[in-house]
């Protein structure tokens, strides 16, 4: 049985200032399946997430979603676009001067003309999925971060969107905290039948839920499979991420002169 | 902030604004409101009008009945023509009145006087005053007096 | 030598790129037309921005108003022209200091506050994720403090004005003594409506549209970390007062030219 693919990204590359962030990737995200996007800190993964979402335009390459390619398109089919794209932040990014309840009922207000009733239906609907519902007078000021993030997600399928992307989203939670999201992607995923992209370096939780991973290293795709499959891999550097080993391909040391030398000096050479 | 209360205060602060501009026409700069009726022009040509500006007033026996309007140049002639706007209030003035442009205190503003006439006949609207005299201006007279000092 | 030169240079030419990206920005966020519930954006703008400013617009006018009084009137009493300071407090204000010192108040108060706000919404993602919603930041965050600082400073300024007059009456005719009458009277001869009121608030008008353009720029171009966020309100406070006054010293010549 072959997955129909959802996003299929050829041969991107992309550069800021002198570094190059992407050198030539190539990835598939399946369908309807939680695909994760894994790779040590700052290879860029939050800008494949922008690339995706056409905020940010590569410097060569395809990025064709559920058949077109985002490249290319003008403003008014990325606003189109988006109302089929839904995004969890890192910091959440709930907006501050809105109570929760606003702010679910943002993207809404900005892409339906639907009545006050039916938008207060929705908003509850989905802020009872994430467990918030009783939150929904609060103000993002009051709410723990945990919740914040709980709130970007209801947010984020307010409006039942194919696409939903999480944007390392168990970072720095809590054991408690990080159970629920993992639990709610994936519940999520089944309910609502949605391709979900997470960008994680977590490799337990991530491992717990993906379908298919891509690790992304030195602006290259160094491996993609199942977890079982990458678990196995025999290259050096997917094994130093997959056990978190300190040492390895990406060294321990930072360069610097044999430790004798600086220790001691020029005595000692 | 409830959205009611933020409304109300912003319409109050939009009022406060046009009130303090209202108060800055009226109160400061003096624009009086019921300009027009009954005010009229009437001009007055003199050979130097040296510091006369836009505004200044026109006085007649220390009370002021005017202001004036305009100043422009005759270049045929080489005169300055005034322009004054009198107020409706002092009613019509004799047709023989001067004008004279003076200065208040030694080094003060310039400002133009009438010089009430005799005449039954008054100044229309649009008419000239004949009996004119210029700004006496420092610079002449004093070479003035040089010349009457060297010569004696 | 050279290395000095190069480094001008570079510095000249990232200005321009700001400037650049500024004007970008700036054309971006007025055009296109206004939308249904864009007024309460700017309502709540004007809230924000305008009338939580009038309590330091009030305090500081009836302050300065009061001391440029006492000034003017010690001065003027000197050649016995005390009858005077009506006329020179409400010169000085309509011309100079009312649109001069409102401006500045306003970009320490309002500016600031504005920058910082724009800033922090930056760094915590809340643009981007606008953006990701298919919501255009510029036009919902930007625009409306745009035109909300352009209707808030004059308004700031006359009152400033009214309020600094009033301070200088208070002063000048109950406390030292001054005729009433002749400190309104002698205003009113030398006030005159287009070229003292009108140009005033011309210079407020400008005035507006510089700092409130600096201010809003600095947030959206800042560096989205904690000491971006410090690091930009500093800028918008000292890069505004500093345009302001040049400003004016250019406008003022414009407009009074005739100095001789």
């Amino acid at each position: 049985m072959t997955d129909e693919t959802f996003i299929e990204i050829n041969d991107l590359h992309f550069s800021r200032g002198a570094r190059k962030i992407f050198d030539g990737v190539s990835m598939r995200i399946p369908k309807g399946r939680i695909t994760a996007i894994m790779g040590p800190s700052g290879t860029g993964k939050t800008t494949l997430l922008r690339i995706i979402g056409g905020q940010v335009k590569p410097d060569a390459g395809e990025v064709i979603v559920d058949g077109q390619d985002v490249c290319r398109m003008s403003r008014d089919e990325l606003f189109e676009m988006r109302k089929h794209i839904g995004m969890l932040f890192q910091s959440s990014a709930l907006f501050t001067d809105l109570s929760v309840y606003e702010n679910v009922a943002f993207p809404l207000r900005v892409h339906t003309r639907l009545p006050e009733d039916t938008i207060r239906d929705l908003v509850l609907m989905k802020l009872n999925a994430v467990g918030l519902r009783g939150a929904r007078d609060l103000q993002p000021s009051e709410l723990s971060g945990g919740m914040a993030r709980r709130v970007a997600l209801a947010r984020a399928i307010a409006l039942d969107p194919g696409l939903l992307m999480y944007d390392e989203p168990f970072t720095g939670q809590d054991p408690i905290a990080m159970g629920v999201l993992v639990t709610l992607i994936k519940n999520l995923n089944v309910a609502l039948q949605t391709t979900a992209l997470v960008v994680s370096h977590d490799i337990h939780e991530t491992t717990s839920i993906a379908d298919k991973l891509y690790v992304i290293a030195d602006g290259q795709v160094i491996a993609e499979g199942s977890p079982e499959a990458l678990r196995s891999d025999n290259s050096a550097r997917v094994m130093q991420f997959m056990h978190g080993s300190p040492d390895g391909p990406v060294p321990f040391h930072y360069p610097a002169d044999d430790l004798l030398y600086d220790v001691l000096g020029e005595s000692a050479a | 902030m409830h959205m009611r209360t933020v409304e109300i205060s912003v319409g109050v602060f939009v009022l406060a604004g046009i009130l303090a501009l209202v108060v800055l026409v009226v109160r400061v700069s003096g624009v009086s409101l019921s300009r027009d009726e009954g005010n009229y022009l009437v001009y007055a040509q003199f050979d130097d009008v040296a510091g006369l500006r836009k505004r200044a007033k026109v006085s007649m026996a220390g009370v002021t009945v005017g202001r004036v309007a305009d100043i422009a140049v005759d270049t045929e002639y080489g005169l300055a023509v005034v322009a004054m706007e009198l107020n409706s209030g002092i009613g019509a003035l004799p047709i023989d009145t001067g004008a004279r442009i003076l200065t208040e205190g030694i080094l003060g503003a310039r400002y133009v006087g009438l010089i009430p006439g005799a005449d039954e006949e008054t100044l229309q609207a649009g008419d000239y005053i004949e009996d004119t005299q210029g700004a006496l201006v420092l610079e002449n007279l004093i070479g003035d007096l040089v010349t009457r000092l060297g010569a004696s | 030598m050279t290395r000095l030169l190069r480094n001008l240079g570079v510095l000249a030419l990232e200005r321009l790129a700001s400037l650049g990206r500024a004007s970008i920005i700036w054309a971006q966020s007025v055009w296109g037309l206004p939308r249904a519930g864009d007024l309460s954006l700017l309502i709540r703008q004007i809230y924000n921005i305008g009338v939580l400013s009038l309590i330091i617009i009030v305090l500081s006018g009836f302050s300065i108003g009061a001391v440029i009084a006492l000034q003017f009137y010690t001065q003027l009493s000197r050649f016995g022209a005390e009858d005077a300071v009506g006329l020179g407090l409400a010169l000085v204000l309509l011309r100079e200091l009312g649109p001069v010192v409102t401006a500045l108040l306003f970009a320490g108060r309002a500016g600031s506050a504005v920058t910082a706000e724009i800033s922090l919404m930056k760094s915590t993602e809340q643009l981007s994720s606008m953006e990701m919603m298919g919501v255009d930041p510029l036009h919902r965050i930007v625009a409306p403090r745009l035109w909300a600082g352009l209707i808030c400073m004059p308004i700031l300024a006359t009152i400033f004005n009214v309020v600094a007059i009033y301070g200088g009456m208070v002063v000048a005719v109950e406390w030292l003594g001054s005729d009433a009458g002749s400190f309104w009277s002698g205003m009113q001869d030398a006030v005159e409506l287009w070229e003292d009121v009108g140009k005033g608030m011309i210079k407020s008008v400008i005035f507006a549209l510089v700092v409130t353009w600096i201010a809003v720029f600095q947030g959206y171009d800042s560096e989205p970390t904690a000491e971006g966020i410090g690091l930009a309100t500093t800028r918008t406070v000292v890069l505004s007062s500093v345009v302001v006054l040049a400003l004016d010293f250019l406008l003022t010549l414009g407009m009074y030219g005739d100095f001789k």
